[in-house]
This record gives structure tokens, C-alpha cells and sequence, in this order.
């Protein structure tokens, strides 16, 4: 897995397929079921878990938004539409007509009991604005007039004011001879489904009003069976029997929030005098049906059974709630298919996320943006601006706002708005599954060049830092540029919408948009650039550290391909001459290897008869002679082990087993080795070595053969009489080994007395095989140390540094 | 010529020049100038030592040693102008009793030629003298209870000093003694520059028990930590 990760920089598409086809594998478990090739099953479950997620959303949102809105009216889930509080309320609202058609005018209590001690606003859950509830005054003798253009909720005040009313107007202004006469209670005639009998006043201004025939027919239909709720208000007390049985009205006697009915008779909200002899009877059909009336004159009907509608709307609403669950068991049996069917789906999904993987994060962003647009905001920004207004001035202002209220109005948008809504929560589920199928690193983003320019300091390379940096500023200035003019933009959309703004969105739109493109490709351009660059840059690095083998590999159509070209055939060239002249050494080790070994054949053949030769009885002269033949052999002898071990070191093939050990018990080792060349010899040795260990890490035998080179040295090139000084001194990470001693013969300058075959004396009579130091220097390195040649005048110093060894 | 040695280089001047060297010293000498030849003249038993070159037309000399290893159990000395470690412990490990390099020190050929005839012929069996308590290394042969050494059979003679070095090495063959032990222990004394003391008497010692003192097969220097006892192999097998 891990290497197809590693893939991903280069195309993150193929190994995204891989990913995928690996999920899909571990998905179906059992190798070669059903191929991706196989599609009915993953649609067949992916519809299934669609419908039934949907269906059961659906019936939720729906559900939900209807016991939002149903909040005031609260219907839900009663079965008898009486027990609702749309009906007492209702049966409050009849009540107070009656009573004011029974008192024969305006009743003040209402106005002066009971909203002075509760206010507006708890008047059964409604809102109600002081004012408009109660039957007013000043409508009347208009209301007439006006009957046939107002609604009939209104008409039906109205037309009780009129009725109700006219008492004492009727006496100064006689009511106009064109108009008809209308019964105060004529909007309640025609509804069979309240039957009412209202009796009130004495003698002369005895009021009867009814729907019915007669009083007496009143109280039969009222028995008939169809009516069975029965209320009766007398002597300010209202009694009221549903089914026959009574009801208990007036509770604690108390009137309170929570108190079921609102009418007259509580402790609180006593009846007031007028009512003195007012008696009211209404019976309530248990089904009503939907009555209506004419008006002759315009020929308008007017439904007037509120009654029914009651009734209706509980009905539909529990109708609707059983559609609802039916609904969402269907869901359920769908999600429980597709549960059966869970690695078909699962395959689906992953296609999916497969599609989804090419949108753009913008693209979903500015998709989401829109859909909360639709869904929380009303339809013109003109609106929005004033909504936003009255909102704020309503409830931000005046501090009412609670979050109950917040969530209430979201939900209940959200509810009004459910396929939206429902679309919004698909999207979500497609962002998770987008989320949960494809790898982090393959998501595409137009932003992403500028979160990596913020993120610059985690690139590893100067010049990439710098790039990226550059290319984040400038992206981020046009950026701002843009919102900038976008915001201004809408602001004089919304607050100046009479200017020809549209002229002006289009003016900029598209300059806006050439912009950002530019900037965003600019900012690609450059990080690719700033790649291929760093790239560039560690490669110059690895060749100078002697990586010769790895070419630099940048796209085809990259910038700096001809530069990467170029670098890389210098790094070829490099690896060939390198290999040339590795070969070549190579070449020269054998070779003197070679000519060493054939040297030594004929030298051993010289030396045995130079030998043999000085065992015969010989002339004075030839034993001579023969002893020199044998002297130059055995010095040629040596100059051939020389030459061959120099050359093996100079190709770095000089064997050294390396070993921790104290340099300054091997340098008096090697001065006790070669006590008798040094006691015999004419020079005195100032010999400094510390007392305690010294510990290097090296070869010892090589070691050896390095300092008896250099004591050697000494001991032939030394001015007799002279003192030769060997001091071991440490400094810091490092020891320092010295042999100093005057020459015997002036020493020439700039020489490297460390290259082979360079002796102090150009003429090469001595004894020397100008190889001593070469070997030194040869050895030293080998073992990880370090030789140097100093000279002054005639005074000779030879220094071997190596690293401490701790 | 009963017993004699065979010499075999590919170079007639060289297998004169040791058989010249080697017939002085009253050993009968063969020659044989490839390692065919070589191997067939080994087949004779009287052929008791070996010298062989290694670098020879037709058969080296290592093919050459391995086909007689097959057939005979005799002393061979490798002889040859490699020089190097390697090529050295190459040789010892195919069978070669010792090893010289070319161009060669006469002296030494002839008393490495020696110390091998005398360990395989006159010498008893090594195996009792280490029952009998005795410590072998190579040539050297030493008796901790009587403190006696011998080399290739020949008792050495060692002044008390030497003796307690040798013992000391002896009885802790390959370990490395630094010389200011070696002080501590042979003199009883705590030591101050005692390296050259040491080496003094390492070097006499050297010379006694040594073929070549200049490069010791047995007391050996380990640079830059200490003196050691080379431990070699039991031979001969």
C-alpha cells in the first residue's frame, strides 16, 4: 500500500484506482463474486438505500415541520377534534359574540378583567395585539357597507358589531334606507353546526336570538344525538357537557396560562354586570358538516363553518401523520434491502466517490453556499436586507432573542423547505462518502498552491520557501482585491438596488474571473517551477557529493528540462572519466603488481648466486665485486616490495586491519625495535612521549612501518652529531606525531618530498629509494590519518596527524 | 639417494641454486620443473620434503599440492614471489607446511628446510609429548615442570630471564602481554620505560628459537598494545 502511496505525487488518478479496486476487494471479501463489471446489484442496493434514507427523511422533515407549524393550533395526534384547543377556543370566541349580542353592546370586561392582568400575548398561545381582538366600536355602521369585500372571519365580528351595537346610534343616525337590514347574528345563522339560543334583557329589550326555528326546537335538535357538546352560560357561570357528562370549566377558579377554557366566570375574570340575565345555549355537532350562505346582493358565498374546518383540519393532520409513517416504513424496508445487499452497496459507493473525487473543494463549497442560500433566505436581496433589518430591530434590539426561537425558525424553515433540505443532507452524504473512499492527497482545490505558499516553511529548499512565498503574497493581495470588490459589489446591490447594478456585476465578472484564473495558474506555474528548481538544486548538491549514478528526471515539458539535460550529461561525462580513471588505476595496480612479481623472479636467481658466489674462494677483487652485486640486489629487492605496496595504496588497495591502540606505547615499541640502528648511529634522540595511553584507531603493523621509515629517514639523512626530536603531542580531536632533525645536506626547495622517487639530494647517490615517505604518506592515509612535510632551512620536519580515538 | 627433497620451479636457475645450497648441506636433492612432474616424482617415497613454487606452467603449484595430499603425507614448503598475507595464508590452508617468499634468504630456506625434516622424521609422536604434560606450539615444544624448551626437538639454552618470559609465554599462547606486565611478572618489579629492557630480551630470545629473527613465526610484536606468543597449528598432522 505504502508504495502506491508513493505513487500518488506523480499520478494520483492510477493509484487512486488502485485504492479503490483494493476497497472494492476487501468490500466483496470473497475473490471473483462479483466482478465491478456485475452492476445491478450495487444500483439495485444504492437505489434502495437512497429511497429509503429519502423516504424516511422525508417523513420526518414533513412530520417535523407540521408539528412546527401546527404549534399554535395544536391538533396533533387528538383524535377528537374537541379536545383540541382551536375548538375552546373557538367555543371562547362564540361565546364572547354571544354574550355581546345577549348584552346588547360592547362588553368592557374583556378589555378591562382580563388584559389588564395578562397582556397581550397569552391569549391561548396566539399573539394577539390589543386592539384587534375585541370587538370595536368604530367599525360599526361602516361594517355593513363593507361586508362583501371582507374575509369571513372578520365579517362575522363585524357583522355581530352591527347588530350588537347600533342601540344607541341608531337613534341619532338612522341607518341608511338602502342597505338591508341585517340580523346581528347573521353570520352565524346559516352554521348548523352551532346551535345557539341567546336570551337577554327584560321586558322591551329582551333580545332572543337563535339559529334554530324556535327556542323549542332549539332543545330538541339539541337531543337528537348529532349535537353532543352542550354549554350554558347563566348567571355569569358558563356549564358545559360533552357526551353528557359535565366538564369541570372553571378549575381552581383561577384563570392562568394553563387554564382550558377562556370565559367569563373566573375569580379573576368574573362575568361583569351585563351579563346579569344573559343566557346563552350552544350545542355542538360531533360531525359537522360544512355549511355556507349567500349574499343575495353581490351573490358571494360564504363559508361559514369554522366548526367543520376544525374538525377537518384534525382530521386531515392525523391523516397525515399516518401517511407519514406509512411512508417511513417503507423507508425502513428499503434501508433493510439494502442492509441485505451492504457490499453491493458499498461497492456503489466507492464508484461514486470515484465521481465525486474530480469536483473541485471550491465547487462543492460554493454549492453548498448556494443551497443554504435557498433554503434560509427569502427570495430577493431586497428582502433579505429588510428581513435582516426587522429582524434585528425585533428581536437583537430589543433583546428577545433565545435560541429556542433561533432553532424553532431554522427548523421550521428547514421543514417548509424539505426537498432542499433533503438535497443539502444527500450532499453532506456524498461529502462523507467523498471523504471516507478517496485519500486525503487527491482531493483537488484551486486554493491548494496558496495554502502550500502559507505553508512554506515545512518545503525543505531556500529558493522553494522564497518561490512559494512570492506567489502566495501576490495570489493573496488579488484575492483580497477581489472579495473586496465582490463585497462592494453587493453592498450596492442590496442597499442602492436602483442603480443598474446588474451592468455593473457583469462589467467586472468577468475581468474578476480572467484574474483569479490568471493568479491561480500563476501560482501552479510557479510552484511548479519552484519545484523543479529545489530538484535542480539537490541534484548540483548530490553530484558534488559524488552521486554520479542517479540522472535528475523532471516532466518532459518542465521549464528547466534543457538546464536538467545539461546537468545531467555533465554527471554522465563525470561518471564516465571517473570510471576511465578508476579503470586505468586498476590497470596500473596490475601492472606493477605484474612487473613486481616478474621483477622478483630474476632478483631471486641474482641474489642465490650473489650468495653462492661470496661463499667460493675468490680474488680480493671478485669477492668485491660480488659483494656489491649483492648489496644493489638486496636494496633492488626492497625498492620492488616498496614499489608494489605504494602503488596498491595509491589505488586504495593497500589491506589494513584496523585496530584500537595506544601510539605512544607503538612509538616506543618501534624505538626499542630499532635500538641497535639508532645506538650506533651518531645522532642522539630527544624522544617526548606522554605517560598515558594515546588511543588511535589504525593498522599497527602499518603504523610501524611508518615510523621506521621516518626514524630511518632520520637516521640517513640526519647531520651526524646532531639530535633528532620524536614528540607525541594531543590536541583536541587529534594526535600529532613529530620527527624533527637537521639535514645533513642543504634541503631544496618547493619539493614534495612526499611524492615518490623525490629525494633531498637530486643526484640519488645515496643509499635511498626516494619511496620512504611516499610509503609514509601512503600508509598514513590508508589508515584514516594524515602525513605533512615541513621544512626551514635544513631543519627537517615530518608530521603524522590521526583522530583521536575515544 | 635414499631420502632426498624435491625442488620444483618452472626457473632451472633457481632449483640449481637451491640444490646447490641444500646439497652442501648433505641433502640429496630432486628436480622437477613443472608441477606434473612434480607430482610424479612424489609418488616415490623416497622424496621426503617438498619446495615447491607456486606460478608454473602446465600445474601450479597449489593444484599441484592438492593432488599430492591426496596421495602422500610429506613436508611441503611453498615457495613464491607473492608476497602478500593473503597469498600466504592461501598456501598454509592448501596444505603447505610453511611458506617463503621470493627472493629468499638462503640461511633461512635451508634451516626451514631443516626444522620441517627433523619434526618428521627424528621427532616422536607429538600427541604423547602433550599427554606427558608437555605444551606444543609449532616447532616449539615446552615443559612447564622441568622448564625446558625445545625447538624441532632441540633443547634451548635460555639464561633465567628468558626462561621466565618464555614460560610466561608458553603457558598463554596468542595472548597479548604489554611490555609493562611482562616487566611486572618476569622481574617482580614495577616497571618505568621498560619497553627497550623487553625488547632486549625478546630479540635474544628471538634469536635462539626464531628461523629468521628479523621476521619471528613465534614472539611477535602487536603494535601499539603489547607482545604475543603466535599460536600455531598442532603439526605435523
Amino acid at each position: 500500500m505504502d508504495t502506491k502511496w508513493n505513487n500518488m505525487e506523480q499520478n494520483p488518478g492510477e493509484a487512486l484506482e488502485y485504492f479503490v479496486a483494493d476497497r472494492i476487494r476487501e468490500t466483496l471479501q470473497e475473490p471473483g463474486e462479483a466482478r465491478p463489471g456485475g452492476r445491478g446489484k450495487p444500483v439495485l442496493a444504492f437505489l434502495a438505500f437512497f429511497l429509503g434514507v429519502t423516504l424516511i427523511l422525508q417523513s420526518l422533515l414533513a412530520a417535523g415541520a407540521q408539528v412546527l407549524m401546527e404549534r399554535d393550533l395544536s391538533p396533533r395526534f387528538v383524535s377528537d377534534w374537541q379536545e383540541t384547543d382551536l375548538f375552546r377556543e373557538e367555543i371562547s370566541s362564540c361565546l364572547r359574540d354571544f354574550l355581546t349580542l345577549g348584552a346588547g353592546g360592547q362588553l368592557d370586561f374583556y378589555d378591562n378583567s382580563y388584559w389588564l392582568e395578562f397582556g397581550p400575548g397569552d391569549f391561548y398561545g396566539t399573539e394577539v395585539e390589543e386592539g384587534t381582538c375585541i370587538i370595536q366600536s368604530e367599525a360599526v355602521g361602516e361594517a355593513a357597507s363593507v361586508f362583501g369585500v371582507r374575509p369571513f372571519g372578520s365579517v362575522r365580528k363585524e357583522a355581530v358589531d352591527s347588530g350588537a351595537a347600533p342601540k344607541s346610534q341608531n337613534e341619532n343616525e338612522p341607518v341608511p334606507q338602502s342597505k338591508p337590514e341585517v340580523p346581528p347574528d347573521a353570520s352565524y345563522q346559516a352554521d348548523k353546526n352551532v346551535l345557539y339560543l341567546i336570551i337577554g334583557g327584560e321586558g322591551e329589550n329582551r333580545r332572543v336570538y337563535q339559529n334554530t326555528t324556535s327556542s323549542q326546537a332549539f332543545f330538541e335538535q339539541r337531543t337528537n344525538g348529532d349535537y353532543n357538546f352542550y354549554l350554558i352560560f347563566s348567571n355569569g357561570k358558563a356549564q358545559i357537557w360533552k357526551d353528557d357528562v359535565e366538564l369541570d370549566v372553571y378549575g381552581s377558579g383561577y384563570y392562568d396560562g394553563d387554564s382550558q377554557w377562556f370565559l367569563p366566570g373566573y375569580d379573576n375574570f368574573p362575568a361583569s354586570e351585563q351579563l346579569n340575565g344573559v343566557y346563552v345555549y350552544m350545542a355542538i355537532r360531533a360531525n359537522p358538516a360544512r355549511y355556507y350562505s349567500v349574499d343575495y346582493q353581490t351573490g358571494q358565498q360564504y363559508f361559514n363553518s369554522n366548526m367543520y374546518y376544525i374538525a377537518q383540519r384534525v382530521n386531515d393532520s392525523r391523516q397525515f401523520y399516518a401517511h407519514q409513517a406509512i411512508w417511513a416504513g417503507a423507508g425502513a424496508l428499503l434501508l433493510c434491502v439494502a442492509f441485505a445487499l451492504r457490499k453491493y452497496k458499498r461497492l456503489a459507493d466507492a464508484k461514486i466517490a470515484v465521481w465525486t473525487r474530480r469536483v473541485w473543494t471550491e465547487v462543492r463549497a460554493l454549492i453548498l453556499l448556494g443551497m443554504l442560500l435557498l433554503i434560509f433566505l427569502p427570495q430577493s436581496w431586497q428582502s433579505l436586507y429588510w428581513n435582516w433589518q426587522d429582524y434585528w430591530w425585533r428581536y437583537v434590539e430589543s433583546g428577545e432573542l433565545w435560541i429556542g426561537q433561533l432553532l424553532y425558525g431554522i427548523a421550521a424553515i428547514m421543514g417548509s423547505n424539505f426537498l432542499l433540505t433533503l438535497a443539502l443532507i444527500w450532499f453532506f452524504w456524498l461529502l462523507y462518502n467523498d471523504h471516507r473512499y478517496n485519500p486525503k492527497g487527491a482531493r483537488r482545490s484551486l486554493l491548494r498552491p496558496f495554502f502550500r505558499g502559507l505553508r512554506a516553511k515545512d518545503l525543505k529548499r531556500p529558493i522553494e520557501k522564497r518561490i512559494s512565498r512570492m506567489g502566495a503574497l501576490c495570489g493573496l493581495a488579488v484575492a483580497m482585491l477581489e472579495l473586496e470588490l465582490i463585497f462592494f459589489l453587493v453592498v450596492c446591490s442590496v442597499r442602492y438596488f436602483s442603480l443598474p447594478v446588474w451592468s455593473l456585476w457583469t462589467l467586472f465578472l468577468l475581468p474578476l474571473l480572467i484574474a483569479a484564473a490568471l493568479v491561480v495558474r500563476n501560482a501552479l506555474r510557479q510552484e511548479t517551477i519552484a519545484r523543479d528548481l529545489g530538484l535542480l538544486a539537490d541534484q548540483v548538491e548530490a553530484v558534488r557529493a559524488g552521486n554520479l549514478s542517479a540522472p535528475l528526471k523532471l516532466p518532459e515539458d518542465a521549464d528547466l528540462q534543457t538546464m536538467a539535460d545539461s546537468l545531467n550529461d555533465i554527471q554522465a561525462g563525470m561518471k564516465t572519466a571517473l570510471a576511465e580513471q578508476t579503470r586505468s588505476e586498476r590497470m596500473k595496480v596490475e601492472l606493477v603488481s605484474n612487473v613486481s612479481h616478474d621483477l622478483k623472479t630474476p632478483l631471486t636467481s641474482i641474489l642465490s648466486y650473489a650468495e653462492l658466489l661470496r661463499q667460493e674462494d675468490l680474488p680480493p677483487a671478485a669477492a668485491d665485486y660480488a659483494r656489491i652485486i649483492d648489496e644493489k640486489a638486496q636494496r633492488l629487492k626492497g625498492m620492488v616490495q616498496d614499489v608494489f605496496e605504494i602503488s596498491k595504496a595509491a589505488a586504495d588497495q593497500l589491506p589494513v586491519h584496523l585496530e584500537r591502540l595506544d601510539l605512544a606505547k607503538l612509538l616506543r615499541q618501534t624505538l626499542a625495535d630499532l635500538d641497535g640502528p639508532i645506538q650506533r648511529s651518531a645522532l642522539t634522540f630527544k624522544v617526548d612521549l606522554p605517560a598515558e595511553p594515546v588511543m588511535i584507531t589504525a593498522d599497527g603493523k602499518r603504523l610501524y612501518r611508518i615510523f621506521q621509515n621516518l626514524i630511518d629517514n632520520a637516521l640517513r639523512y640526519a647531520l651526524d652529531g646532531s639530535r633528532v626530536y620524536l614528540t607525541l603531542t594531543t590536541s583536541g580531536e587529534q594526535a600529532d606525531v613529530s620527527v624533527r632533525n637537521t639535514s645533513r645536506t642543504e634541503l631544496p626547495e618547493g619539493v614534495d618530498f612526499t611524492a615518490r622517487f623525490v629525494r633531498g639530494d637530486a643526484s640519488r647517490s645515496d643509499g635511498g629509494s626516494g619511496l620512504g615517505l611516499s610509503i609514509v604518506r601512503s600508509f598514513a592515509e590508508a589508515c584514516g590519518g594524515r602525513f605533512r612535510v615541513e621544512t626551514v632551512a635544513d631543519f627537517f620536519t615530518a608530521v603524522v596527524t590521526f583522530p583521536l580515538s575515544r | 639417494m635414499n631420502e632426498s627433497i624435491l625442488v620444483v620451479d618452472d626457473d632451472p636457475e633457481i632449483v640449481g641454486a637451491i640444490a646447490i645450497v641444500l646439497e652442501k648441506e648433505g641433502y640429496p636433492v630432486r628436480r622437477a620443473y613443472n608441477g606434473l612432474e612434480a607430482v610424479d616424482l612424489c609418488l616415490d617415497p623416497a622424496v621426503k620434503l617438498l619446495l615447491i613454487d607456486v606460478m608454473m606452467p602446465k600445474l601450479d603449484g597449489l593444484s599441484a599440492l592438492l593432488r599430492i595430499r591426496e596421495r602422500r603425507n610429506l613436508p611441503v614448503i611453498v615457495l613464491s614471489a607473492k608476497s602478500e598475507d593473503t597469498d600466504k595464508i592461501l598456501g598454509l590452508s592448501m596444505g603447505a607446511d610453511d611458506y617463503i617468499c621470493k627472493p629468499y634468504n638462503p640461511q633461512e630456506l635451508v634451516a626451514r628446510v631443516r626444522s620441517q625434516l627433523r619434526r618428521y622424521t627424528s621427532l616422536g609422536d607429538v600427541h604423547a609429548e602433550e599427554r606427558s604434560g608437555q605444551i606444543v606450539n609449532g616447532r616449539l615444544s615446552y615443559d612447564p615442570a622441568g622448564r625446558v624448551l625445545r625447538a624441532d626437538g632441540e633443547t634451548i639454552k635460555l639464561t633465567a630471564t628468558e626462561c621466565k618470559i618464555v614460560d610466561l609465554f608458553m603457558r598463554n599462547l596468542g595472548q597479548i602481554f604489554p611490555a609493562e606486565e611482562i616487566y611486572r611478572r618476569v622481574w617482580n618489579e614495577d616497571a618505568f620505560s621498560c619497553e627497550n629492557t623487553v625488547m632486549v630480551h625478546i630479540r635474544r630470545i628471538r634469536e635462539k628459537i626464531e628461523l629468521n629473527p628479523k621476521e619471528p613465526d613465534y614472539i611477535k610484536v602487536v603494535w601499539g598494545i603489547g607482545y604475543k606468543m603466535e599460536q600455531h597449528g598442532a603439526e605435523p598432522r
